[in-house]
């Protein structure tokens, strides 16, 4: 009778399609990240290209006024609850900002011919030890870095490689932004969140209409 | 070099830059370091949507002339997290204080930054005491 539970349980894990023979960041992250989220200005090396766009940002430059989703880069690290669901093919996180879905590809797939850039770019992710880690390419260069007018190109050249690592209670993320185009060196962003199992991820409807800054 | 100075200038650099509690777009390209302060306004509208909220006020300046002004506040769901709801404000209220951080591009348009309520209550909108104040409520 035991060993038919046990085969049962068994049985259930693995129809689950659950995959934790890694770290587990399945549930709710709310936001915590530190005060060096993004690097200080004076330490961003921009290339020429670069810094003309930074200097000539405006409203009209913000994709999140106008209520397109910021994506990646931009919204690797916002202010908003996550949710992680952790599948044997796929590692999805749900940001609350913008109802944005990142989907990671965990099956060992390449990135299909003709996959146009979006927003999201193409994802897939591999484990280093309990560190997952993410490579992201095909990006839209709709986009920026930062809230604040930093620029991102979105060309060819630029690809993203985020480490998430779970301390505990504690989900921490390095983002490693590579823009040759705009950027001397890579632009690296540090995102935490505190396991919320508790928490809510509420709607996130956007208006354009209320986005514009008078 | 313009918009480089003036957010290198800041004190406030990492929060200006990064992605504070409470910032989603940033008050340092829209909007000047200063504040302004009005008092005894009355709501003519107020609209809690992404990305962000909105409350329209009018009060008599010193001059005596009627003048509309518009408060930008933070997204709807940050907003809801500090306490605000559809109801917080309505038409035809009178609010005794409303502060914030003016436009840069000098129209009667600020970010809200703090409310206080006829009955005491008070909203903070920014900084680390975020929420509401329950007036008598320590």
């Amino acid at each position: 009778m035991r060993s038919r539970r046990l085969a049962l349980a068994l049985a259930m894990i693995l129809m689950s399609g659950k995959a934790f023979a890694q770290t587990d960041f399945e549930g709710i992250w709310e936001p915590r990240h530190p005060p060096n989220a993004h690097p200080p200005l004076a330490a961003v090396k921009l290339t020429p290209a670069g810094r003309a766009e930074f200097e000539s940002f405006g409203p009209e430059k913000d994709p999140a006024l106008r209520c397109i989703m910021p994506a990646v880069p931009l919204g690797i690290i916002n202010p908003y609850p996550t949710e992680i669901v952790q599948q044997k093919h796929q590692i999805l996180i749900l940001h609350e900002h913008f109802h944005e879905v990142r989907r990671i590809f965990m099956d060992g797939r390449k990135v299909p011919d003709r996959w146009a850039p979006s927003l999201e770019g193409h994802s897939t992710g591999q484990w280093e030890g309990q560190t997952l880690v993410i490579r992201t390419t095909h990006l839209s260069p709709d986009n920026n870095m930062t809230m604040t007018g930093l620029p991102f190109s979105g060309d060819e050249r630029t690809y993203v490689i985020e480490r998430l690592s779970r301390d505990g209670n504690v989900l921490n993320l390095t983002a490693e932004v590579h823009d040759p185009t705009y950027y001397e060196e890579p632009y690296v962003m540090h995102g935490r969140w505190d396991f919320a199992p508790k928490g809510e991820i509420l709607e996130y409807e956007c208006i354009p209409e209320f986005g514009g800054v008078q | 070099m313009k918009k480089l100075g003036v957010v290198a200038s800041s004190a406030t650099l990492a929060v200006l830059i990064g992605v504070s509690a409470s910032a989603h777009h940033s008050g340092a390209v829209y909007f000047e370091g200063t504040k302004v302060e009005h008092k005894n306004v009355t709501v003519v509208s107020y609209t809690l949507v992404n990305p962000h909220g909105r409350l329209v006020y009018t009060f008599t300046d010193d001059a005596g002339t009627k003048v509309e002004w518009t408060a930008e506040l933070q997204s709807a769901n940050y907003s809801r997290r500090m306490g605000l709801d559809p109801s917080s404000f309505s038409p035809g209220q009178t609010l005794s204080f409303v502060s914030g951080a003016p436009s840069r591009s000098g129209a009667k348009f600020i970010r809200l930054d703090r409310v206080v309520f006829e009955n005491g209550d008070i909203a903070q909108l920014a900084g680390p005491d975020r929420g509401i104040i329950r007036a008598g409520v320590k």
